[in-house]
């Protein structure tokens, strides 16, 4: 039996939370939602995710800063997919989060299909 | 276009310290010392608002670590264990839970249990303090004279995971506290276990030597309560035993019969 789909969602706009979290668990997933960083940590300690949706800019974090994000997730489960989403990247942090292990770096605002099917397509590789 | 406005949502920590944000469960603590077992306290277990993550006790308080709010929330839940407590008849002992770091940086916590505690109508000799997370307190001589004046108003010390993370020996040394619990992980199959019982049988010894009594958590089984009973352990908790349970099912009188502590017997 393969490992059930579980996505962590983190975003600290109900908006986006809400419209990832509907699309993915029509989709299958088993979805859970976190609209800050250190909600998302205590569910992060208490449980596996396969994959950890985030946008990069949560509040507090700005920058490369935000990319602790992708350490922390893999400190504790190594196995993890972390793809990142943010409005505000530049090649050079693309390029720094691809570098400490972000497996997907991605722009805002991008549909919904594109994102489920590049989630889709890095949890194949892990299958 | 006009611009798209999302509706301001209430942080999660504004969520939790609302009104009815946290509920708290009471789960026994049983002494099975002498003929009948009977209830020797309870252990007030806070959870987070209903349909939330921080519903789970374990999501909650890993939560209020990071956001580094102990003593808020902590306050918050000695609040609202005293209020759902004080519906109990019969006068029973409680078990609050308060952060190592609480207790080191809030020098009016026991001005604050003392005046929260005393609105209710529930005196301070009631209480024990549970001493949670045991993180290196750099400001010791805050936790200890903060710890002395607890013990000012009667009220009694517990360490908990005793074992696990930073409770160490200068923790215990230190607390001197009347009770050392035994966390679940030493328990579970402990009766089957060579090394967990040499554990549990060293805390033992050590809390005889402190004149400190022993309460072994989690505790599951009939083979795990009657290894510990053998073994000098007279105080339990656990789901052999009893769930935590809200304070509507122990009302009034109720916590004194029909809980739990029937089922030594029954099982016997």
């Amino acid at each position: 039996m393969s490992e059930p789909r579980t996505i962590l969602i983190v975003d600290d706009e109900e908006f986006i939370r809400f419209a990832l979290s509907e699309y993915f668990s029509v989709l299958g997933y088993q979805v859970d939602v976190a609209g800050e960083w250190e909600e998302a940590e205590a569910l992060l300690a208490s449980r596996r995710y396969r994959l950890v949706i985030s946008d990069l800019r949560l509040t507090g974090f700005g920058g490369t800063e935000g990319l602790e994000i992708v350490r922390s997730i893999h400190q504790r489960w190594p196995g993890t997919r972390v793809m990142l989403l943010t409005g505000y990247g530049s090649g050079e942090v693309r390029a720094e989060a691809i570098r400490r292990g972000a497996d997907a770096f991605l722009e805002k605002p991008m549909a919904l299909p594109e994102i489920a099917r590049i989630a889709d397509s890095m949890l194949a590789r892990t299958a | 276009m006009t611009g798209f406005s999302a509706p301001t949502e209430p942080n999660l920590v504004d969520r939790i310290l609302a009104p009815g944000g946290l509920r708290v469960e009471f789960q026994p603590i049983l002494d099975a010392e002498g003929p009948s077992a009977a209830v020797h306290s309870f252990e007030c277990l806070s959870r987070g608002p209903a349909g939330t993550h921080m519903a789970s006790a374990e999501i909650l308080f890993e939560y209020i670590r990071r956001k580094k709010i102990e003593q808020t929330i902590d306050r918050a839940c000695i609040e609202a264990a005293l209020e759902a407590g004080s519906r109990l008849a019969g006068l029973p002992h409680f078990a609050v839970n308060v952060h190592a770091i609480t207790i080191a940086t809030d020098p009016d916590l026991p001005a604050f249990l003392k005046r929260a505690a005393s609105s209710r109508g529930i005196s301070t000799t009631r209480l024990t303090v549970e001493i949670v997370e045991h993180a290196p307190t750099w400001h010791e001589g805050s936790f200890l004279d903060t710890l002395a004046r607890l013990r000012g108003l009667g009220v009694q010390i517990a360490l908990d995971d005793v074992g696990l993370g930073h409770s160490n020996y200068k923790m215990i040394l230190e607390a001197n506290p009347e009770y050392l619990k035994i966390d679940r992980f030493f328990v579970t199959n402990c009766p089957n276990d060579r090394k967990r019982r040499a554990v549990i049988r060293s805390i033992v010894e050590l809390a005889h030597e402190f004149e400190a009594a022993v309460i072994a958590e989690g505790v599951e089984t009939r083979e795990e309560y009657d290894w510990l009973a053998d073994h000098g352990v007279h105080l339990f908790q656990g789901y052999f035993f009893s769930r935590p349970l809200p304070v509507e099912i122990l009302m009034g009188d109720a916590w004194r019969t029909g809980l739990p502590a029937g089922k030594l017997e029954a099982s016997a």
